[in-house]
């Protein structure tokens, strides 16, 4: 069933795309490099979080675009992955940068343990699985009892650096996080297992006919998906310095999907920067019609949909029309 | 490299829910051969394909290549064996480009693991320079070069067709079986392919072709099975297929009704 | 009769008593997937939001009474249900995961309407049946459970009647094995699934208003029921109407022994467990059914 084309992306000219996009990329690096210098505390910590967020929302559109699937449980592996930043602290006394890579790999595996038993059927039992996954998060959380910190959850202050200030390091762990994290999926897209996955979601039979069965192609990008989320869960834990059960709801999970519908499932810098900046900063600036958000996320969610995923197309198709209404 | 080996199927036997599709089937595809492998709508042909390529279980009968059993496979176990297809609907991924989707043909020789797939190591970048060069040699000699980083989507069905072809022999197989690759495309384009797949010919390669353009078969195949409400009735050369009374009158009909 | 006996029985009665709402539930979730390959994932918000429509109706005096209420809930629903099938139908004819993204929007606007709407309360919702209770056996029986029991049996026997014996029936069995063939013969496909997701929405409704009683009434509380009768579509093979019934009576039941015996805290986990158990060893759903699967 060759039905897997994700939520939104451009389809001719991949190479030339990925190349013209390098100088905007720079650009946009050097511009998030200096902000610290031009702005304050309050935009420091809350661009700090989008780009936290943004790594979350890749691994949504990682799994839209490779998998051809929708996962609405990432929750769980953000969760997974703060708490694994939080406990280290606590138990073991070290930093983020011992325990991020720690994250990725029980991410992986827990990713890979999820989707096994759907591994040979169709995506909607793993949508619905998802969401029984992401419902499961808070109470497997307060299963842990104190170690995690119960209700109110645990504070992370050890920063990887002695002698800077910890809300730089804040600021720019997750900076490079998300650089090194699109680099890494830019080179996944060369890789022969990024080419398999490609073909895997649209022509299943043909992957398998050339060494790749659906099973294989399903758990492989599930567990990046989720390792990539993991990454993004400990990210947030250091950049917004707490976790707590009610941060990892499936509410939380839902929005990670609206971020990546609305970056239209990039996997590029500036695309996964919108989507963690509207999930992030929506909310704060709605603060007081919170009761709004998740009509405006669902009007987002709806509208990409409906658009298609020739989004400018589209929207020529409406001007015309609009203009010929005018004429006629 | 690749050794030659025959490719046979013996009393093969495939019912759906009590529907007879194939009964009692056997027969072989030699390598240095092309064999076609031909019969009217519903004679059984494509549950034959979709038994050698391992969609279909047969209930029974054996499939070997060479001495290696391949019924039980999966068709991921069977690429291993040096098994590799075109499809009768143009299966290429829309995303990546001519050169990528032929290279994707032989992503499963990569040796590479997952570290070379996220980072630029000596290893993986070697393998994949190698593998490039493959694709375009193939590309090359199928006359594609020009393609080569064009999107399948902007290319015509026969050249489409043509690259789905050069996926399956990147990765030098021993056994190739093309899925009605004649379907859908023009006069000039079906000239094209039949030139393309008599110079693909080889001395160690099993070369399967389910087609309905009997032009085309007739120029392109050594020898020809011709199936009919899944039974076997004929085998051999073009000639014989041609003369045979029974195959036309399963053609032409029974001049009797 | 053994003590574990004692407690056992009624666990079991109250989790299939339960289980028949979870089945309803599931029971439209399933046909919206048969008729058009799209899994609902906004069928709580929507029976949610008419649960409130009934309390809004009904709580404060010179309310229009219970009956009128629930058919005005009823008709927006359905209306919602017609116009995200309308805004949706196209799209996913294209592929099932907009349609799946599709539902999500639908029920993050409609959960946001909720609340824009009834604000945050809390509040309770009972049916309309005097309050009575029998012993039989050592079993309580309550109106409430009877209620359950014919609201249910109603709804089935109706609904495979419906299916089974009329043309409209037939023309959902046709739509739902091959939606191609029966537009080929003829049927006009929209009117078979726009009924289909019609019904479905109905039934979501019904399912609500028997839950509510048990609890409260919140902007979440039926989105949350509703993910039971997701486990219980699952378990069912999340194509077989009949599955879907057993489907909810196991999940139901064993969440009760579940929470009884081991720990009310861990429900959604163990929902969880049960939903990927149930697809690594009956991938097909409990009652496999012959062309039925969905399997890719």
């Amino acid at each position: 069933m060759p039905d897997g084309m994700s939520v939104a992306e451009a389809r001719p000219g991949a190479r030339a795309r990925s190349l013209g996009a390098l100088p905007r990329d720079g650009l946009l690096l050097v511009l998030l490099a200096i902000v610290p210098s031009m702005l304050g505390g309050f935009w420091i910590y809350g661009i700090g979080v989008c780009m936290a967020n943004a790594v979350a929302v890749l691994s949504v559109s990682f799994l839209l675009r490779y998998g051809g699937e929708v996962s609405i449980g990432q929750s769980f592996f953000l969760a997974l992955g703060a708490y694994c930043v939080a406990m280290m602290e606590r138990e073991v006394g070290v930093s983020v940068v011992v325990s991020l890579p720690v994250a990725a790999v029980v991410g992986v595996v827990l990713g890979l343990a999820f989707a096994w038993p759907s591994r040979a059927l169709s995506g909607i039992y793993l949508a619905v699985a998802t969401m029984a996954l992401a419902l499961a998060v808070p109470e497997l959380i307060l299963l842990l009892g104190p170690v995690a910190g119960g209700y109110e959850g645990l504070y992370v202050s050890r920063a990887p650096l002695v002698g800077v200030s910890v809300d730089l390091q804040r600021y720019y762990l997750p900076l490079v996080a998300l650089a090194a994290v699109v680099l890494l999926l830019a080179h996944f897209r060369r890789s022969r297992q990024g080419l398999a996955l490609l073909t895997a979601r649209d022509h299943p039979r043909a992957a398998e006919a050339f060494g790749f069965s659906r099973g294989y192609a399903r758990l492989a990008a599930f567990a990046i998906s989720a390792g990539i989320a993991a990454i993004g869960g400990a990210l947030l834990a250091f950049a917004a310095s707490t976790v707590s059960p009610n941060s990892y709801t499936l509410w939380t999970a839902i929005y990670l999907l609206v971020g990546s519908v609305v970056s239209l499932g990039s996997l590029g810098l500036f695309g996964a920067l919108v989507g963690g900046a509207f999930i992030t900063l929506v909310p704060q600036v709605l603060a007081s019609w919170g009761d709004w958000v998740p009509i405006l996320y669902g009007l987002a969610l709806l509208v990409v949909v409906v658009l298609g995923d020739r989004p400018a197309e589209a929207l020529t198709k409406l001007r015309k029309r609009l203009a010929g209404g005018r004429g006629g | 490299m690749a050794e030659a080996a025959t490719l046979a199927a013996e009393r093969i036997s495939l019912a759906f829910g009590g529907h007879r599709v194939l009964s009692d089937v056997s027969l072989d595809f030699r390598a240095g051969q092309v064999t076609g492998l031909i019969g009217p709508n519903g004679a059984g042909k494509t549950s034959l394909f979709n038994c050698l390529t391992g969609l279909y279980r047969p209930q029974e009968g054996t499939i070997a290549l060479g001495d290696m059993r391949l019924e039980g496979l999966a068709p991921a176990r069977r690429a291993r064996e040096g098994l590799a297809r075109s499809f009768q609907h143009v299966a290429l991924c829309p995303d990546l480009s001519v050169i990528e989707n032929v290279m994707f043909g032989r992503a499963r020789l990569g040796r590479s693991g997952w570290a070379s797939a996220f980072l630029p190591l000596p290893r993986g970048r070697a393998e994949a320079a190698d593998a490039r060069a493959t694709a375009e040699r193939i590309l090359a000699r199928l006359g594609l070069a020009a393609f080569a980083d064009d999107m399948p989507a902007s290319l015509p069905p026969g050249t489409q067709r043509m690259v789905e072809i050069a996926r399956a022999i990147v990765a030098d197989p021993r056994v190739l079986l093309l899925d009605e690759p004649a379907a859908g495309l023009n006069a000039a384009e079906t000239r094209h392919l039949t030139e393309a797949l008599r110079a693909l010919a080889g001395p160690d390669l099993v070369m399967v072709v389910v087609e309905h353009d009997m032009d085309l078969i007739m120029e392109v195949c050594d020898r020809i099975h011709v199936l009919n409400f899944g039974r076997l009735i004929a085998s051999g050369t073009p000639a014989e297929i041609r003369a045979d009374p029974e195959v036309v009158r399963v053609y032409l009909g029974d001049p009797d009704d | 009769m053994s003590a574990a006996l004692q407690d056992l029985l009624p666990l079991i009665w109250t989790g299939a008593i339960t289980g028949c709402l979870y089945a309803i539930g599931a029971l439209g979730l399933v046909m919206i997937f048969k008729a058009t390959r799209v899994v609902n994932f906004a069928h709580g918000n929507m029976a949610g939001l008419a649960a409130f429509v009934v309390y809004a109706f009904t709580a404060h005096s010179g309310g229009i009474g219970w009956l009128a209420a629930v058919a005005v809930a009823l008709a927006i629903v359905v209306a919602l249900a017609l116009v995200t099938y309308g805004v949706l139908a196209r799209v996913s004819e294209r592929s099932d995961l907009r349609g799946t993204i599709g539902t999500l929007g639908i029920g993050l606007i409609l959960q946001g309407a909720t609340q824009v709407v009834f604000g945050a309360d809390i509040v309770n919702l009972d049916l309309p049946v005097p309050r009575w209770g029998t012993s039989v056996a050592g079993l309580r029986i309550t109106s409430y459970d009877v209620a359950v029991l014919v609201v249910t049996a109603l709804v089935v026997a109706t609904l495979f009647l419906v299916i089974e014996r009329t043309r409209l029936g037939i023309a959902f069995r046709a739509v739902s094995t091959n939606p191609f063939a029966s537009r080929v013969c003829g049927l006009n496909l929209f009117a078979v699934q726009g009924v289909a997701w019609g019904t479905a929405a109905g039934l979501g409704v019904i399912a609500a208003l028997l839950i509510v009683p048990t609890t409260f009434l919140s902007s979440t509380t039926v989105a949350t029921f509703m993910l039971q009768s997701f486990a219980a579509a699952v378990l069912g093979g999340f194509s077989s109407l009949p599955g879907s019934i057993l489907g909810g009576l196991v999940v139901g039941i064993a969440m009760n022994l579940f929470s009884y015996f081991v720990s009310p805290e861990l429900n959604s986990t163990f929902l969880l467990v049960l939903i990927l158990t149930a697809l690594n060893l009956f991938p097909g759903g409990i009652l496999p059914q012959r062309g039925g699967g969905s399997r890719a």
